[in-house]
C-alpha cells in the first residue's frame, strides 16, 4: 500500500514537472499540451473539444472487455485440447505457429473487408492479437508438471480428467493468469488498432479525428484515457490474481508491473 | 523366523531399460518376500534401481520380467500401496488436511467418512492443529510429515518410502527416524523404505537388503535383530557397529 502511494506520489511529481516545463519553455500547445491543458478537454467541454467521451469511452471498453472474454475462453480452450490429445496436438500446432507469425495486425483490413464497421471487427482484430499469448502460457503451464506430482496421483489409479482437474489445471493458473495479463494489454492494442482504420466511435477513432484538426490537448487526453483504461484494467486483473492463488507466496509490495 | 505368509512377494524382477546405445539393464534379478508388518529397507550405491524397484511395485513403470504376488493373486498396487516420495509433493493450493485426503479423492471414496480419519493421522505424525494450514506455511521436516499422513489415509497394508528424509538436515532426519518408528509401530503397516543411508536403513529395519552397483544383483539380505523399541543409544551399540561392517564390507566399501 505504502509502495502504491509512493509510485502514485512518483507519477504527480511527473506530472508537474511536464506542466512546469511547458510553461516555462512556453511549447505551443498543438506540440506539448499541458497536462492541465489536456484534462481540461476533457471535463471542460469547449467548442473546440465537443466530444462525447462517455460514448467513446463506452464503446473501447465494450471492444477491450469483449476481446478479452473470447480470447480467454477460446485460448485456454484450445490450450486444454493441445495438452489432452497428442494427436490434436500435431494436428493444431502448425496453424497456431503460421498463425503466430503473421503480423497479426496487417491483418485488420481484412477483417474490415470481411465484417464490415464497428464493434465486430474491432473486437476481432483484438481477439487475433490477444489470442496466442494465452494459448502459449497455458499449454507452457499444463506441461510444466513435476513429473513426480503426477506418479503421485497415478499410482492410486487416477484417470486423465483427476489429473487435469486435480493437478495440471491448478498447477498452471499462474501461467494462465500472467497469459491474461499480457492478452490484456494485447486487447487494449488490438481495440485502438481497429479503430484507427475504420471506426466512428471510440478512443482511437478520436485519436486520428482530433490528429486532423491539429486538436493536440485531445490527442493527448485520449491517450491519457487509453493507458488509464489498460492500467485498471490490468490492476482488476491482479487483484483477480491474488484472490485465486491465495496460496502462492506472497511477493511484498503487490506490483509485478 | 516368519510362520505366516509373506504380505508381498517379488521373484526374479528385472528391468531392462531400452536405450538408442542399447539395453541399459536397471534392476538385475531381485528376488525377496515382505512379511506383514515387517520394516524392511533397500540400501544400494545410487544407480542400483532401488527407485525402479519401488515404482515398479507401485505400477508406476512396467516390469520387464519377473512375478510381483499377494498370496498369489497379482497385487492391485492402487489399494495396497502408500506412496512417500523424495519430495513431500503437496499440493500448495490445498490445505494440509485437503492434501492428506487427495487419495480419498482419487479412489473416488466417501470423503465424509475419512475427514476424522485423517485428523488422526495428522495427529499421528504430531500435526494436530496444522489442518487448516497451507503448504507453504510449513518446514520442510512437517511438510513430509504430511505426506507420510497422505500415504497412509486409504489404509493401504503397504507403505513404500523412496528416500523420504533425504532432503532434510541431518537433526531433522535423525528426528523423523525416532517418528516414523513410532508411526509405524501404532499404524501397524510394513514399510519398504528406500535409503542410501546405511545407519538409517539398520537403525529403522528387521531387514536390511543390500543391493550392488549396476546390473544390481542381491547381494544380501540381512536380518538386524536389534531390539526394540529402539533408541538412538541402540546405535553406539556393538552390535551396531558389527551389521555397518558387514553392510560395508557387501558393498566392498571396506
Amino acid at each position: 500500500m505504502k509502495l502504491l502511494l509512493r509510485r502514485v506520489g512518483y507519477f504527480f511529481l511527473f506530472l508537474l514537472f511536464w506542466q512546469v516545463a511547458v510553461m516555462v519553455l512556453g511549447i505551443k500547445e498543438f506540440i506539448i499540451p499541458s497536462p492541465l491543458k489536456t484534462l481540461s478537454h476533457i471535463f471542460q467541454p469547449t467548442l473546440a473539444a465537443k466530444y462525447q467521451w462517455p460514448l467513446h469511452i463506452q464503446a473501447t471498453l465494450m471492444e477491450i472487455l469483449l476481446s478479452f472474454l473470447i480470447t480467454a475462453i477460446s485460448g485456454n480452450l484450445v490450450a486444454l485440447l493441445i495438452s489432452w490429445s497428442r494427436a490434436l496436438k500435431t494436428l493444431i500446432t502448425p496453424i497456431i505457429v503460421f498463425f503466430n507469425s503473421l503480423p497479426k495486425i496487417a491483418l485488420a483490413p481484412l477483417f474490415l473487408l470481411w465484417f464490415g464497421y464497428g464493434l465486430l471487427p474491432n473486437t476481432l482484430i483484438a481477439v487475433l492479437v490477444a489470442f496466442f499469448p494465452i494459448v502459449i502460457n497455458t499449454s507452457t503451464g499444463l506441461e510444466q508438471v513435476d513429473e513426480d506430482l503426477l506418479n503421485l496421483v497415478r499410482y492410486l489409479g487416477a484417470t486423465k480428467g483427476q489429473i487435469y482437474v486435480k493437478i495440471k489445471i491448478p498447477n498452471a493458473l499462474p501461467y494462465i493468469f500472467s497469459g491474461f495479463k499480457i492478452s490484456a494489454t494485447m486487447c487494449v492494442v488490438g481495440s485502438i488498432v481497429g479503430e484507427f482504420i475504420a471506426s466512428d466511435k471510440g478512443l482511437g477513432y478520436l485519436l486520428k479525428d482530433a490528429q486532423a484538426f491539429i486538436d493536440t490537448p485531445t490527442m493527448f487526453a485520449c491517450l491519457l484515457l487509453i493507458s488509464l483504461l489498460g492500467i485498471l484494467f490490468f490492476g482488476a486483473l491482479s487483484l483477480l490474481e491474488a484472490r485465486v492463488l491465495y496460496w502462492m507466496p506472497q511477493t511484498t509490495g503487490g506490483g509485478k508491473g | 523366523m516368519h510362520g505366516n505368509t509373506p504380505l508381498l512377494s517379488i521373484r526374479e524382477l528385472k528391468k531392462v531399460y531400452k536405450t538408442r546405445e542399447g539395453e541399459l539393464e536397471a534392476l538385475g534379478s531381485v528376488t525377496f518376500d515382505i512379511y506383514p508388518q515387517e520394516f524392511v529397507s533397500i540400501v544400494g550405491p545410487s544407480g542400483c534401481g532401488k527407485t525402479t524397484l519401488l515404482k515398479i511395485i507401485a505400477g508406476l513403470l512396467p516390469k520387464t520380467s519377473g512375478e510381483i504376488f499377494v498370496d498369489k493373486k497379482q497385487f492391485d498396487p492402487s489399494r495396497e500401496v502408500g506412496f512417500v516420495f523424495q519430495k513431500p509433493l503437496l499440493l500448495p493450493w490445498r490445505k494440509v488436511i485437503d492434501n492428506v485426503l487427495l487419495p480419498i479423492e482419487i479412489l473416488k471414496l466417501d470423503k465424509r467418512n475419512y475427514i476424522e480419519k485423517a485428523r488422526a493421522l495428522l495427529e499421528l505424525v504430531g500435526l494436530s492443529g496444522f489442518e487448516n494450514n497451507y503448504p507453504n506455511e510449513l518446514s520442510g521436516g512437517m511438510q513430509q510429515r504430511v505426506s507420510i499422513a497422505r500415504a497412509l489415509i486409504h489404509d493401504p497394508k503397504l507403505i513404500l518410502m523412496d528416500e523420504p528424509f533425504g532432503a532434510l538436515d541431518a537433526l531433522t532426519r535423525e528426528r523423523m527416524n525416532l517418528e516414523l518408528l513410532r508411526i509405524w509401530s501404532e499404524s501397524q503397516k510394513t514399510i519398504l523404505f528406500v535409503t542410501h543411508g546405511i545407519q538409517e536403513a539398520i537403525f529403522l529395519s528387521d531387514r536390511v537388503i543390500i543391493l550392488s552397483a549396476r546390473p544390481s544383483r542381491m547381494i544380501k539380505a540381512l536380518d538386524i535383530e536389534l531390539p526394540r523399541p529402539r533408541t538412538m543409544e541402540v546405535r553406539s551399540s556393538a552390535e551396531f557397529g558389527v551389521y555397518s561392517l558387514e553392510v560395508y564390507r557387501c558393498l566392498e566399501l571396506t
